[in-house]
């Protein structure tokens, strides 16, 4: 009779923090509202800028589910961004072509994934080191070629026209949701998602299961990559310019997104993909607000600092579930 | 269990209650109200902060029907246009910009929601001006153009091997900022140095920005030495600039910020120094007490110009040229080369007597007013 009061008690515990982050966003996307009505704002053009300034870093947090249910970290993301967008960019100026530079942009994103694992997986370093590394390369070529191409302007571009076509809503949100249902299936109903789960919720285990840590890991990276492509291709469509600071912050907001999302940053059995597309939408939402009603003569870094505060809020409550279990991995 | 979910309920509740507060504070726009979005790149620097001041505490204070709605640091181009669809969502009219990021991609944005769109300091891209020079939504751009920052690091380069100098350091700022590249060909160019075998501005420019600073093998000198030349700033800067000193050069040239990062450092070394910034207090200090000879500086009023502009184009009365083009005029800055000359112009321009104060944008301010009145007003010596 106990055990299953507890085990009640247990599942009204999980399902409260699994519809947590939901509820959050609903409240976020509530309270929004609110607020940009009563400021006598636009509200159809700010849902608009803020589906745009979410978009990009929920394709590419989604693609980094993958890497985080391992309960690795990469912090290149931003960087490869910038650099899958600069190689584009050069290629459509070369070539004129909108499918050549789309492919590029793919290609060197997987590519720059790539590298990361297996440089960690060959030389057997934490596969944050080689993130970093990759990180501090991949800007630094990027800035070379753009200041270098750009000359004055600072940023190299491709026509506006090129891409003015896609810089809709109906158009990024089909990108999204293609991407995101491809992701929730590789991860849910694939056993490459079953094991990459099990490789972050137990190392050990899974690799004395016969499951091979390299090759696991080497396809989460090709779906973040992938993620990353989107990423810098959603990035031209919106600015089709890249200066050296474009997609700066991506790499610290997933981090962001996927803890607000829900999901613990050490990753295994508890990841989930719906995480990225909430925690983004629920960051970029709650950074509105902040900007809108912190004005922005009270001091610049008010928002930020809200928004830390919050964020541990959602650690905390995020962690509630785990926290208490005698094995939590 | 059950006071793990009160907490939770309490922690939400708090949360709503204080998102509910900050939105009750909100103000109801004025109809007849006059908003002007600011993008700004630097949020924290004492020209910024300067700028800033004039707008938001003595233009609208003067002009009581404008406001000014500033955005946080802007640090792409994503987030410039970003924060011009959030401009035009609430409700401006005009946009001046102090980012520049991509500003093709600004002006563009403009353009599509139908904001009025002034550079607030510095230029267009020769090219971008071409491109944008006839829309309507496009008021101008008044500051230092390209040429001007080339004049500027010319000059003071000049300044110091007038003087006799023979040694310097130089310090690059941010290069490959386009800005800070055409001042230190300048710089190059006024001490009587070559770069790569080239004289020429172009020449100098174009191979600064491929090597991304200047690479010190590439000097030719005639008369002043380069002892010594860095750039950026990080954890090893200050390393950097020591060993630089080290070497004694008699001068010490900056295109930019060395005011902000190195005044104590060149002070102690008791080595003379300049730099391209602003009249701002710290720099009064450093050249009434320290080693500053030489600032080419701009004042926080300087912005004042593009404002009357703005102003003229949301009520209806653009200032265009005579083929109907934008405003394009370029500003110089001013140079203070002792303690005296800067108290002038620092004094000149403080709090409720700004150089351009209310009195004289009036006189650009209205609907007729001409092309040429507004290139008196702007190149007039304000010394």
């Amino acid at each position: 009779m106990a055990q299953t009061k507890l085990t009640k008690k247990n599942r009204l515990r999980e399902l409260l923090v699994t519809l947590l982050p939901i509820a959050a966003l609903l409240i976020l996307f509530g309270v929004l509202c609110m607020v940009v009505s009563s400021r006598g704002y636009r509200l159809d053009m700010y849902l608009r800028i803020i589906f745009n300034e979410g978009v990009v870093l929920a394709v590419v947090a989604t693609g980094a589910i993958f890497i985080y249910s391992l309960g690795s970290f990469d912090i290149s993301l931003g960087a490869s961004t910038l650099f899958s967008a600069t190689i584009g960019v050069l290629v459509y100026n070369s070539t004129q072509s909108l499918p050549l530079m789309i492919l590029t942009i793919f290609g060197v994103a997987v590519g720059c994934s790539l590298l990361s694992s297996v440089l960690a997986s060959v030389f057997h370093i934490p596969v944050f080191v080689t993130t970093v590394a990759m990180m501090s390369v991949l800007s630094a070529v990027a800035a070379q070629i753009i200041t270098t191409k750009g000359g004055a302007l600072g940023g190299i571009g491709i026509p506006a026209a090129v891409v003015e076509p896609l810089d809709n809503l109906p158009f990024k949100l089909a990108v999204l949701a293609v991407f995101a249902v491809l992701c929730v299936f590789v991860f849910n109903f694939t056993k490459i998602g079953r094991r990459l789960k099990f490789l972050g919720s137990n190392p050990v285990c899974a690799k004395l299961s016969g499951i091979k840590v390299n090759v696991y890991a080497i396809i989460a990276f090709v779906m973040a990559g992938l993620g990353v492509g989107l990423g810098a291709f959603l990035t031209l469509v919106y600015t089709p310019s890249v200066t050296p600071t474009t997609a700066g912050s991506i790499g610290m907001n997933i981090l962001v997104a996927i803890v607000f999302g829900g999901m613990p940053i050490s990753g295994g059995s508890r990841s989930r993909i719906y995480a990225a597309i909430v925690g983004g939408f629920s960051y970029i939402l709650l950074n509105n607000i902040l900007k809108i009603v912190i004005d922005s003569g009270a001091g610049y870094g008010i928002s930020q600092i809200v928004s830390a505060v919050f964020f541990l809020a959602v650690v905390y409550v995020t962690s509630m579930n785990y926290r208490t279990k005698l094995l939590p991995r | 269990m059950n006071r793990k979910i009160t907490k939770l309920l309490a922690l939400i509740l708090t949360l709503s209650l204080v998102a509910c507060l900050f939105a009750g504070c909100s103000k109801k726009s004025a109809a007849e109200e006059i908003k002007i979005g600011v993008l700004v790149a630097d949020v924290s620097g004492e020209e910024a902060l300067a700028f800033r001041s004039y707008y938001e505490n003595y233009i609208a204070k003067n002009y009581s029907n404008v406001t000014f709605v500033y955005t946080e640091q802007l640090t792409d181009a994503a987030a410039e246009k970003s924060a011009i669809e959030k401009f035009a969502a609430q409700g401006c009219q005009a946009v001046i910009s102090f980012s520049s990021s991509d500003r093709a991609i600004q002006l563009d944005t403009c353009i599509k929601n139908k904001l009025y769109y002034a550079v607030g300091s510095g230029m267009l891209d020769d090219a971008q001006f071409e491109t944008y020079k006839t829309s309507e939504y496009f008021v101008g751009q008044i500051g230092p153009s390209m040429d001007t920052e080339y004049e500027a690091g010319y000059a003071m380069g000049k300044y110091f091997a007038d003087k006799g100098v023979k040694s310097v350091a130089i310090y690059g700022a941010f290069i490959p900022n386009p800005m800070h590249v055409y001042r230190a060909a300048g710089v190059l160019a006024g001490l009587g140095m070559t770069y790569g075998g080239a004289s020429e501005k172009d020449a100098i420019v174009g191979q600064i920005f491929g090597d991304q600073g200047i690479d010190t093998s590439k000097v030719g000198t005639s008369g002043v030495q380069l002892t010594g030349y860095f750039q950026g700033f990080g954890d090893t800067t200050f390393d950097e600039l020591f060993g630089i000193l080290g070497q004694n050069p008699e001068a010490f040239l900056s295109v930019g910020m060395a005011t902000t990062f190195f005044t104590d450092a060149l002070n102690g070394a008791n080595i003379e120094f300049s730099d391209i910034d602003s009249f701002t207090s710290a720099n009064g200090k450093a050249m009434s007490e320290g080693k500053l000879v030489y600032l080419a500086g701009k004042y926080s009023s300087s912005i004042g110009p593009i404002f009357a502009a703005i102003m003229n184009a949301v009520n209806g009365h653009p200032v265009r040229d005579a083929e109907g083009n934008a405003l394009s005029i370029s500003q110089n800055y001013l140079v203070a080369t002792d303690a005296d000359s800067f108290a002038k112009y620092s004094t000149a321009d403080q709090g409720d007597t700004p150089i351009f104060n209310k009195e004289l944008l009036d006189t650009v301010i209205g609907d007729s007013i001409s092309y040429d009145s507004f290139v008196s007003l702007v190149t007039a010596d304000r010394s």
